[in-house]
């Protein structure tokens, strides 16, 4: 057996990914209903052998609106990560690369200022202000990714810059794009890879909430956060319908986090001496 | 967006209400009333605004005017101790009452000169100054007397001054009457923490029978899931339109709460845009009546507590008709009347819904119905303030759900300017003809004739009346359970 699967972290974060991952395929494929077909005369049932998670205000059937909204989730973190990560380490290791000049200081300061804001507040603010919607809620909480890439990237981009190897690499001829992308990109990988696991959970969490909040997905695309707003009214005749879709966000946000604590110590040079 | 921003707060703001709250409330509770409602009023002067939450507030409580509804819908005198009129129905004579407005003044004759004049003046911002219109003249021929010439014979005149649009103010006071309102009604206005609750205190010097109740505190709360808790947690010892349908059977087991199911005169519609195409074909309206079942959306947007309509017109009135059968579900039908509209593939189109629950779940089922005869509807939701602008005033939408809760307000099929954008002269002829009957009968039927039309054309998509959902402590008695206008006249209310 591989070791690192005897990671207890990263093992049960694994199998919770490849659980919530597992879903979402199979929505592209297969739901036990169609998620949006309303049956309203057979509202709010219980779990049964027809519907297994029950029916929701409108008698569409839970267990496909949570596979779908497995989809949906996975989508947002990938996009708004994917966002965060292009950005964020370009401008890191650019800022590192003119370490103490202006443009260094301009980038840094200038994410600084972005990172100062609550990240959902300010994405409140932005759909505001573009609407509400899916797509302006991923690059609302893609633009809060990009100062923690950003700072991550800047920072191991100077360490590795420092070593020797790098020195010589100029010194052979090799330009500053060269470097940058043929030696200081493969050494930070792994970091960004962690960084992205964690930001992955909190890019998930955060568009349940403003999905919660009624901005973000719009029906009828199924949501996990708008699962949860939609059930809150109903929690004292049909708590199916919250803890269900709480459950799924719970687990996928659980898994991202042991997933990142996991490669964290593995891809740590001083856990493999151990 | 109002809606999250209010949601943090709300906890906030409640904490601290309560704490200053809490001493006198426990000191006298038997005369003191935390009465909830949904939505909190824009403005307290009713002539200054069409929301239906400044009558909830003010109505019979701050306001008065000449004459008033009472809790079956009939006109009772008010500040007009009696009327006459003349035998061709054009001069109306209102003997006033010894009357006095919370800052001393007396209401005199020129108080309702000035009133009407001032809201039917090119710059009022009256929402209903089709009440006004048929006046010629207003004479103050003694202090206590008011004799009004209309130009025409005018039928349902009185039942306009009724409604709170015709508040009498006094000139000196009227300014403020957004923000400090003074009025002559049984309760004077304290205090108004915005976005939080509004203070009344009794008015001792009311011309009526003293109230019971000492002091009211009107408690504004949007969230649906917010009421249900408020009241099962003692927070609001009513809600006398409570939005959560679905906690009905929940608050209905709880032995301390009594639960009323009424009707209100909300005929909830989704208003379609008909001055804009593909809307103002009536083909493609009337494809989108036949894909919507509304006896589905009813079960599902209100938990099935609403009346279906056919038309724009409520069940309460003599004059309705059943029309719901008018144009069933037919999806086959649907989809060729589209075809035959150049629209064999349907369309996209918008959806902006306000923030009350009924809006926003009618709205996701209306889509979904839509959807099957291929009109692809977008949900849009907007906060009220964004919906009076964009949608109602500037009219830039395609499709919004909405309730027009003012009784007998058919009329705004004939206007000219309403933001749905429907003109037809059939129907403008008939309501003439509702101002013009000289008899009941006639009168009645102008109204059908109404009915027929729009539903023929097919305006909006008629979907139901919204219930009123009251839930009060046991013990409170004398809420009205029905809306025929949205009002809580707490002079009428006691604990027993």
């Amino acid at each position: 057996m591989n070791p690192a699967w005897r990671h207890p972290s990263f093992g049960v974060g694994a199998v919770l990914m490849a659980l919530v991952v597992g879903a979402a395929l199979l929505s592209l494929v297969w739901t036990p209903h169609d998620p949006t077909v309303m049956r309203i005369m057979a509202r709010l049932r219980p779990p049964s052998a027809e519907h297994w998670l029950g029916t929701d205000q409108f008698g569409r059937d839970i267990a496909s609106m949570v596979l779908v909204g497995a989809r949906n989730a996975l989508l947002v973190g990938l996009v708004a990560v994917g966002i965060g990560l292009v950005f964020g380490v370009a401008l890191g290791m650019l800022a590192a690369l003119y370490r103490g000049r202006l443009l260094d200081e301009a980038v840094m300061r200038g994410l600084d200022f972005v990172f100062a804001f609550p990240a959902v507040l300010t994405a409140i603010l932005i759909l505001t202000w573009f609407g509400p919607g899916l797509v302006n809620a991923v690059i609302a909480i893609g633009i809060f990714n990009i100062p923690v890439f950003a700072r991550q990237a800047r920072g191991a981009t100077l360490q590795v810059l420092a070593q020797d190897y790098i020195r010589a690499a100029r010194l052979a001829g090799l330009s500053r794009m060269a470097v940058m992308l043929r030696h200081i990109l493969p050494n930070i990988t792994g970091l960004m890879i962690v960084q992205g696991s964690t930001q992955f959970a909190f890019a998930i969490l955060a568009e349940a909430s403003l999905s919660y909040l009624g901005i973000g997905t719009q029906p009828p695309n199924p949501s996990w956060g708008r699962m949860l707003n939609d059930a809150q009214t109903y929690l004292g005749t049909a708590p199916h319908l919250a803890i269900v879709p709480g459950i799924a966000i719970a687990i996928t946000v659980l898994a991202f986090n042991l997933l990142g604590d996991g490669l964290r110590d593995l891809l740590d040079p001083r856990m493999k001496e151990r | 967006m109002m809606k999250p921003i209010r949601r943090l707060a709300g906890p906030a703001i409640l904490a601290l209400g309560l704490a200053h709250l809490a001493l006198p409330a426990a000191a006298q509770p038997r005369d003191a009333l935390t009465l909830c409602q949904t939505l909190e009023p824009p403005i307290l002067d009713p002539s200054g605004g069409a929301a239906a939450a400044i009558r909830e507030v003010t109505y019979g409580n701050i306001f008065e005017g000449l004459v008033a509804y009472d809790r079956n819908g009939k006109v009772v005198p008010a500040l007009a101790r009696e009327w006459s009129t003349s035998v061709d129905g054009l001069v109306w004579q209102f003997r006033l009452r010894p009357a006095r407005f919370h800052d001393g003044s007396a209401v005199t004759a020129a108080d309702v000169k000035f009133s009407f004049e001032r809201a039917v003046a090119p710059d009022s911002k009256n929402a209903q100054k089709w009440i006004f219109e048929p006046i010629a003249a207003i004479a103050t021929p003694a202090p206590d007397l008011v004799e009004i010439t209309l130009k025409s014979f005018t039928a349902d005149f009185l039942d306009g001054l009724a409604m709170g649009d015709a508040t009498i103010f006094s000139a000196a006071s009227v300014g403020k009457a957004a923000t400090e309102p003074v009025g002559t009604g049984p309760y004077r206005f304290v205090r108004w923490q915005r976005g939080d609750r509004l203070l009344l205190e009794r008015n001792d010097n009311w011309w009526g029978p003293k109230p019971a109740l000492k002091s009211a505190t009107f408690r504004f709360i949007s969230d649906p899931q917010a009421q249900v808790s408020a009241l099962l947690a003692g927070d609001c010892d009513a809600h006398t339109n409570l939005g959560a349908h679905e906690a009905v059977a929940q608050l209905r087991a709880d032995p301390r709460l009594a639960v009323t199911i009424g009707r209100t005169e909300g005929e909830t519609i989704v208003a379609i845009n008909n001055a804009k195409a593909p809307f103002s074909d009536v083909r493609v309206r009337q494809a989108m009546a036949m894909a919507v079942d509304r006896r589905l959306v009813n079960e599902g947007a209100v938990s099935g507590l609403g009346t279906p309509i056919g038309s724009h017109f409520s069940p309460n009135h003599p004059a309705y008709l059943d029309l719901t059968a008018e144009r069933p579900v037919d999806l086959a039908k649907a989809k060729a009347l589209l075809a035959a509209a150049g629209y064999p593939n349907g369309f996209a189109a918008t959806l902006r819904l306000p923030p009350p629950a009924y809006a926003r779940r009618s709205g996701e089922i209306i889509a979904a119905m839509l959807g099957q005869i291929g009109i692809r509807a977008t949900i849009e939701p907007l906060e009220w303030p964004q919906w009076l602008e964009r949608v109602f005033r500037n009219k830039d939408f395609d499709m919004t759900i909405v309730a027009h809760v003012e009784p007998l307000d058919v009329n705004i099929y004939a206007r000219d300017t309403y933001y749905f954008g429907y003109q037809s002269p059939a129907v403008k002829e008939a309501y003439a003809r509702t101002k013009t009957a000289r008899t009941e009968p006639e009168r009645l039927e102008a109204f059908r004739a109404i009915q027929r039309q729009i539903t023929e054309d097919q305006v909006n998509l008629f979907l139901f009346m919204l219930p009123k959902i009251t839930v009060a402590r046991k013990g409170l008695t004398g809420l009205w359970p029905n809306w025929p206008v949205p009002a809580n006249p707490l002079a009428e209310l006691r604990w027993e």
